[in-house]
Parts: structure tokens; sequence; C-alpha cells
């Protein structure tokens, strides 16, 4: 709205997926890590095991060439990418918590001179030395962490701030606490599992045995734990949020399975190590690796979709739109929006106002404008793929367009703009699969309902519309799906064949009554 | 689109704290930035020139130890360069974002290559004593790549002064693959950095000599002499590419610093003074026998330079800006305590900064029993 969008065609949100959470999976490494670097050591010298300490050494040069290289240069660039695809959302970022960053690059600071002298000292300094520098390094890295995580919690869970834009109202938010106990433990995780990959490459196999085992105590126990703080954290979440991971919205729900599936086989996997801790092989620790890393990605992949349709919770959406009007948001809340209309008050369009000529050019910037953080035509979220699928007519996608709001748990926002705009973004959408086929040709009553309703309607008992229409005899509920748009303006008129309402009629019946 | 129409709106945020402490701040950090950044990519340069035509064991030998330092100072340039990104966001983020979005892949590619480039350094730093020929190469690919996110940098922060220039840009390629090639200052500026990376890097070589003096001085004088070589010959280059780089300004930029802006001419006089003066003394100092004073004075007499260069940058930059926008005018509502809490936390890092490298390189008690 404010500023130009970056125009990804595989998908702007899918880049900063990729770019952010391979760096979380070092920078959770890079804190858990810490605390497993100087325990090791001071294990070793307890038990005097001097091939333990050749390994921590070598393990150190991958800890630092990780952390240090990979996971600082990827840390910059989540700032990099997130100010290039969300710029607004950053910027209020930078301009709400720049003192919360200021202090988090202090640790980041003290955190790369002492992973380096840590590293270059195992040469150089004596013990106590040696480990003070661990110690230093463990604590400013999980200082970083203090910091981070108050401000990505900030972003699912803004607590009083959107009233107050108080720093620690923001910061202190509902699910600081739980986030800051999860992301902790995953670290501690992390650090065990890492350890299994430069351990499994070492050829002595005691060594190799004593490695293995020493890690699983990092992962067992965190893998247990987890579950508890995710607890803790759905706990916080505000009413509703967590049902979209539980069914209404595809994505998180996609997710939130996936993650169930893969903390369980990292947990068992690496339960398993114990049995034959000096025969574990490089594929074996990669395939654990490679389990936490499907965990983590899951983790925060839940944790983005939870957050939509915010960028900011209750303050910004993801589109830049604001929720309220505030000062200086420049007229781009949208009720502002819907008065003067998006055309009128986005920056970066060509076209400020609908006419006859220009109607699908006004609508692929709308689109462009409004849709663009999410969606691509053909990439990620694809446009096209959606409207193919649903094989939604013009008038449809006017009604749905009104109630995005209400789709998929209110995932988007609300569309932002006059009717003539909303008019002008349908008409693009259809362009870009035009055919529209009347019916799905099919009798099944559960299909019509996935093609139709599954958008906004959950397949459970106590959802709005079964509740109504299990009180009616099948004849009415089969007149009454004719009537939907009269019955709520915002329900989309039924486009189906009369066969498909038949169907849908009966299986409603079968199904709840 | 109209160039008041397409500049973003100020973020909606108060600035949480006094213009004048970010403005500070983002000098100052931007001058460490600066001088990590020369340290590692002209300590770089003249390590890789030094071991493509070295002579004798001494340019084989200040190859292998300043290369082992590139690493280090590449994640010192990044730290230290964290902090004046952040505070550039902060007084002129709607400039900065824009500009980024216009050329975001090339943006983005910055932290690729910084990556790779990353990797080389530490590959060449890790293999010990670099023996066969193709480290040389590797170290040329470094350099190659952190001289592009030079360039890079160099686009943005031109093209986030020049929003006369965004519109149509935009409308040409909205999927973020320009460049502010149009801009007349774009190559000059750039390769005004370039040299005086090259310059500045040289101290590193020079510094090296110092504090080996004591241990070794056949060599530490090489190194100091031969440092203050490269000093002296790339500073005289740089007297061509600042004039070159002060002509291609327009008219009204390059009379800010010739009595326009009393500030501007000030710090322009100081730079060429400063420059001037570090070139006679480190010709003096390295036909010395003992050529330290006189080099610790020039890499005094730069630092001097290097303020008033960054003031100047800091200058243009806003009279750039000035026909749309002063961040002298940002609203303010200062986060007092959070502030305290940075400037305490600050004062604490620093301490166990200075704790932490004291003990490393400067206190026998902590090293190892032989």
């Amino acid at each position: 709205m404010n500023y130009p969008i970056w125009d990804v065609s595989f998908g702007a949100g899918l880049l900063i997926a990729i770019v952010a959470i391979t760096h979380v999976f070092v920078s959770h490494f890079a804190v858990g890590g810490g605390l497993f670097l100087v325990l090791t050591e001071k294990r070793a010298y307890r038990q005097n095991d001097q091939p333990l300490l050749g390994w921590l050494m070598r393990h150190t040069k991958f800890f630092v060439l990780v952390t240090v290289v990979f996971g600082a240069v990827s840390g910059v660039g989540i700032w990099f990418t997130i100010g290039l695809i969300h710029p607004s959302g950053t910027s209020s970022l930078i301009h709400s918590y720049v003192w919360g960053w200021a202090i988090e690059w202090v640790f980041f600071f003290v955190e790369i001179t002492a992973a380096l002298l840590y590293l270059y000292g195992w040469k150089k300094l004596n013990r106590q030395t040696h480990l003070w520098l661990g110690w230093i390094y463990f604590m400013a890295a999980f200082l970083s962490m203090v910091i981070i995580n108050g401000i990505i919690t900030f972003m699912l869970t803004s607590g009083k701030w959107p009233q107050t834009f108080g720093f620690w109202q923001g910061f202190f938010n509902p699910t600081y606490f739980p986030s800051l106990f999860l992301r902790f433990a995953f670290s501690l995780a992390l650090a065990g599992i890492y350890a299994l990959v430069t351990g499994s490459l070492q050829k002595d196999q005691e060594l190799k045995g004593r490695i293995v085992k020493w890690s699983a105590r990092w992962i067992v126990p965190a893998f247990v734990l987890l579950p508890v703080f995710a607890l803790w954290y759905i706990g916080n979440l505000p009413a509703g949020v967590w049902e979209s991971a539980q069914g209404k919205m595809p994505t998180a729900s996609r997710y939130a399975n996936l993650i169930l599936v893969f903390s369980a086989v990292t947990f068992v996997l690496s339960l398993l190590t114990l049995f034959k801790p000096k025969k574990i092989p490089l594929i074996f620790a990669l395939l654990i690796f490679g389990s936490a890393f499907v965990t983590m990605w899951s983790f925060e992949f839940i944790r983005e979709a939870i957050r939509k349709p915010y960028l900011i919770n209750n303050y910004l959406y993801v589109n830049s739109i604001f929720k309220e009007p505030v000062p200086g948001s420049a007229g781009m809340s949208l009720a502002e929006i819907n008065l003067q209309g998006v055309l009128k008050t986005a920056k970066w369009v060509k076209n400020r106002e609908v006419t006859e000529d220009n109607r699908l050019e006004a609508g692929r910037e709308i689109f462009r404008v409004e849709c663009r953080s999410c969606h691509t035509i053909d990439g990620y979220r694809s446009m096209r793929r959606i409207i193919q699928k649903r094989n939604w007519p013009y008038s449809t996608l006017v009604a749905r367009l009104g109630a995005l709001d209400k789709m998929f748990n209110g995932v988007m926002p609300p569309f932002a703009g006059t009717e003539a705009e909303k008019e002008a973004l349908a008409h693009f959408v259809v362009s870009l699969a035009p055919g529209h086929v009347v019916g799905t040709a099919t009798s099944s009553g559960e299909a019509v309902f996935d093609q139709y309703c599954s958008t906004c309607h959950q397949k459970e008992p106590d959802d709005p519309m079964f509740v109504k229409f299990r009180m009616l005899e099948q004849v009415r509920i089969y007149y009454l799906i004719s009537k939907l748009d009269s019955l709520n303006p915002e329900i989309p008129p039924f486009e189906g064949t009369d066969q498909e309402r038949q169907a849908l009629s009966v299986w409603i019946l079968d199904e709840f009554k | 689109m109209p160039i008041d129409s397409i500049i973003p709106a100020v973020d909606p945020m108060p600035l949480p704290a006094p213009f004048w402490l970010f403005k500070l701040l983002l000098i100052f950090t931007f001058i460490l930035h600066i001088i990590a950044m020369n340290f590692m990519l002209g300590g770089g340069i003249v390590a890789f020139f030094t071991r493509l035509f070295s002579k004798s064991e001494n340019h084989k030998r200040l190859f292998e130890d300043t290369s082992r330092k590139i690493p280090s100072l590449l994640a010192a340039t990044i730290t230290l360069g964290v902090a004046p990104l952040l505070f550039v966001q902060v007084l002129y983020g709607q400039f900065f974002y824009t500009s980024s979005i216009l050329m975001a892949w090339p943006w983005f590619l910055v932290i690729v290559l910084l990556t790779l480039g990353y990797y080389g350094f530490y590959t060449i730093s890790l293999k010990g004593r670099p023996t066969s020929g193709w480290v040389i190469w590797i170290m040329l690919v470094s350099l190659i790549l952190i001289m592009t996110i030079g360039f890079f940098y160099s686009n943005n922060f031109t093209l986030m002064q020049a929003p006369e220039r965004w519109a149509a840009k935009y409308q040409a390629d909205p999927s973020g693959w320009n460049l502010n090639w149009e801009e007349h200052t774009l190559i000059p500026r750039f390769l005004h950095f370039l040299v005086g990376a090259i310059a500045v890097g040289s101290f590193l070589i020079v510094l090296s000599g110092l504090f080996r003096w004591k241990k070794e001085q056949p060599y530490a004088k090489f190194l100091i002499t031969y440092g203050g070589k490269w000093f002296m010959y790339t500073t005289m280059v740089q007297f061509v590419v600042g004039v070159w780089f002060l002509i291609s300004l327009p008219q009204s930029k390059m009379m800010l610093y010739l009595g326009q802006n009393m500030l501007a001419t000030v710090c322009l006089l100081v730079g060429i003074m400063g420059a001037l003066g570090a070139i006679f003394v480190m010709s003096g100092a390295v036909r010395n026998e003992d050529p330290r004073r006189g080099a610790i004075t020039a890499m005094g007499l730069t630092t001097l330079v290097l303020v008033a260069m960054a003031i100047m940058r800091d200058i243009l930059r806003s009279s750039y800006l000035a026909p749309y926008f002063k961040a002298e005018n940002l609203v303010v509502k200062t986060q007092w305590g959070v502030l305290f809490l940075f400037l305490l936390l600050l004062i604490i890092g620093l301490v166990v900064w200075l704790v932490m490298i004291k003990k490393y390189f400067f206190t026998p008690g902590a090293r190892m029993p032989e």
C-alpha cells in the first residue's frame, strides 16, 4: 500500500520462509550449542577424556562455521528479506523496538567475538579462561534469544500494545514465556542433534559411543519437555486462533499434523541411538537432523499461519493495511480505504479509479497491492490454481471477496476498497482461469460441500451451517440452498446444479441429523 | 506517478529517542563499520596482490598472516554493519526500503554473495599454511564477491536519495532487477570507497607490524613500510578519484563542499589536509629506521579524515532528501526506560568485550601452560 510490491513470481512468502527457517534452525543451535560446548568441555576435563576434547575442538570449528558464518549472515538476511517483502511491517518493528534491536546487537557483538575467541583459544588459553569465554558466549547467545523472542511473540500476540504502544506491554506478551521455554528446549535438543552429526563421523568407536550417548542426553529430555511447553504456548493463544491448526485452515492444520509426526520420529530415532551408540552411521544422524528440521519448519509455519491475517497482531494486516486508523497511518487503515478506495490510497499504482476501459488493469493492480503478500499468479498459493480448483464464477467471487475474513477461520484480511474496486479485482481473478464450468458433475454431497462450502464451514456438528440445517426437512434445505445470498449477504449464491443441490441437502441430513 | 505521491508515508510510530541521538549513532557506527570493512576488503586486496607478485618470503608470510585475519574482520564488518543499517531504517526507512525493493534481487543477493565470500575466506584461513596456488584464486573470487556487494550498496544508497527515478524504474521492471546506472556519481562513489578501503586496509598490515615490533623487528619493519607505501600510493590515487566524485555531483551538491555549507566545507578541508598530512608523515616514516611514530600519526590523521568523510556523506544525503523530507522534523516520543537499559547494557557489553580481548591477547596468565 505504502511501498512498491516486489514481484516475486514464485512467491515472496516462500522466500521469507526459506531464509528465516534455515536461519532459526542454525540460530537455535547457536544458543543450545553454546551450553553444550562448555558443559562438554567441563565433562571432558572432569573425566580427563582427551579424545572427547579432541572431538570437541573439531566440533567447535564446525559450530563456528555454521553459526558465526551462516547463522549470522542469514540472520541479517531475514532483515534484508522482510524489508523487501513487508517494508511496512519491518518499519513498524524497527520503530517500535529499535532499542530492543540495539540491545540485541550488543549481545550479538559479544556473542560473535566470544565464539571466535573460544575457537581460536582452544590451543592458546588455559582451561579456566577458555571455559569462561564459553560461558560468556552462551550467556550472550541466550540473551539474544531473550530479546528476539519478545519481538517475535509480540507479532503473534501483541497483548495490550495496540492500545498503549508501550514497549514492555508488547514485549512481555501472553506467549513470551512459553515461547522462550519452547525455543530454549528446542535449542538444547538441537545441540545434541548437531553433535550427533559430527560425532557419527568419528572413527574411534569408543569415542563415538560416548558422544552419541551424551548427545542423546540433550535430545531426549528436551523432547519430553517440548510438548509441555507447546501446550502452555497453545494455551496462551487467543481463543479461536489455535482452531486454525485444528482443521479450519489448511496450511496450519497440515503443519500441525507434520509437527506431531516429525517430532515423534525425531524423539524415537534419538532414543534408538542409545541401543548401539558405537555403530551410529552418519546417515542415521542425518535422518534425525532432517526430521528435526521438518519439526522446526512446521513450527515456524504454524506460527506464521496462525498469526494471519496479521503481520502484527491486531495492528497491521499481512498486506500492510492498518486494522484501525492510528495517528500517522496516512489513510491506510481498513475503514479509511473502504471510504477512499484502495486505488486512491495506494502509493504505487497507475490507475487511480476503475473505469470500463481499465477494469482488468485496475484489478491487476489491486491484486498486487492487496493480495501479493501471500498469493502469486502461478507460483506459491497460486491464484490461478485456486480459481481453477474452486471453479468460482464472477458472481461467487464478488461475494467471497466481500467475506474474505470469514474464510478459513479468518486467515485473510478483509477486502479493503470500494464496491467498484472489489468488482475489478474479481474481474481480474476470474480472468486468470476463464471458462467457468457450471457444476462439478458429482453426485456426492460431501464433494459438493468441499467444493462450495468448505472455505468457510467445517464438517463439525457445531458448525453454524449444520446447526441450522439439521433441524429442517430435506426439501426445505434443498430450497434454502438456492437462496443462500438472501439468508446472509456474505454468503455467495449457490452456483451448482440442481443435482448437486439435491446431493448436498441429503448429505447434510445423513451426516449430521 | 508523481514523485510526491509515491514517496511512502513516514511510519506512524514516533522516533523513540531524539533525532540527534540516532544521527550520532548512525554516523558513529557507520565509521566503525567502514573501518572494519576497509581492513577486511583493503587488507584482503593488499594481501592478494602481495601474494600474486610475491618476491620474498616476507611477501608470502604477509599473505598468510593477513588472510588468516580476514574471516574475523568480516565478522566484525557484518556485526558493526548491523547497527548503522538499523539506524538508517529508523531515520530514512521510507527511502531505504523503496530503493531496496526497486533493486530487490541484487539487494537480496548481497546475502548469498556474502555467505559464499565468507566461506571462501574461511577456506583460506583454516588451511593452515597455504602452499598451493589455488588459495590465491579463492581469495580473488571472494574479494570480487565482496566488491560486488559494495557496488550494490553504492547503488542502493544512491537510489534511495533519488526518488525522481523510482517510478520509471518500477514501471520498467517491478521484479526488482534494477540498478542505479543513471546515477553520475555511482562509479566514482564506488571507486572512492574501494580505493579508500585499500588505503585504510593497508593499516592492517602496518598494525600487524606495530604489534610485532618487539618480537621480530625486521619483519615488523617490513610490514610497516610495505603497508605504509600501499597507503601512500592508494591515497594519491584517491585524490584523483575523490576529485572525480566531487565534480560528478550536481552543481548544487558540489557547492555544498565549496563554501555553501560551512560544516561540509570544513570537513572537505580536513579530509584533504588530513590525507596530505598522512601521506607526508608516512613518507617520512617509511624511510626511518623506526617507522612506528610516523605510522601511528598517519593512522591518527586518517581516522580524522574518515570521521570528516562520514559527516560529508551524511550532509550529502540530507541535502538530496531535503526537498522531500527532513528527518529532524520527525515526531519524537522517547522510550527513556529502554534507552537507559540499552546504554547500560552497551557499557556492560563493552566492558565484557574489552576484558575478553585483554584476556585473549594481553594476559600471559590466561595462556595455556607451555
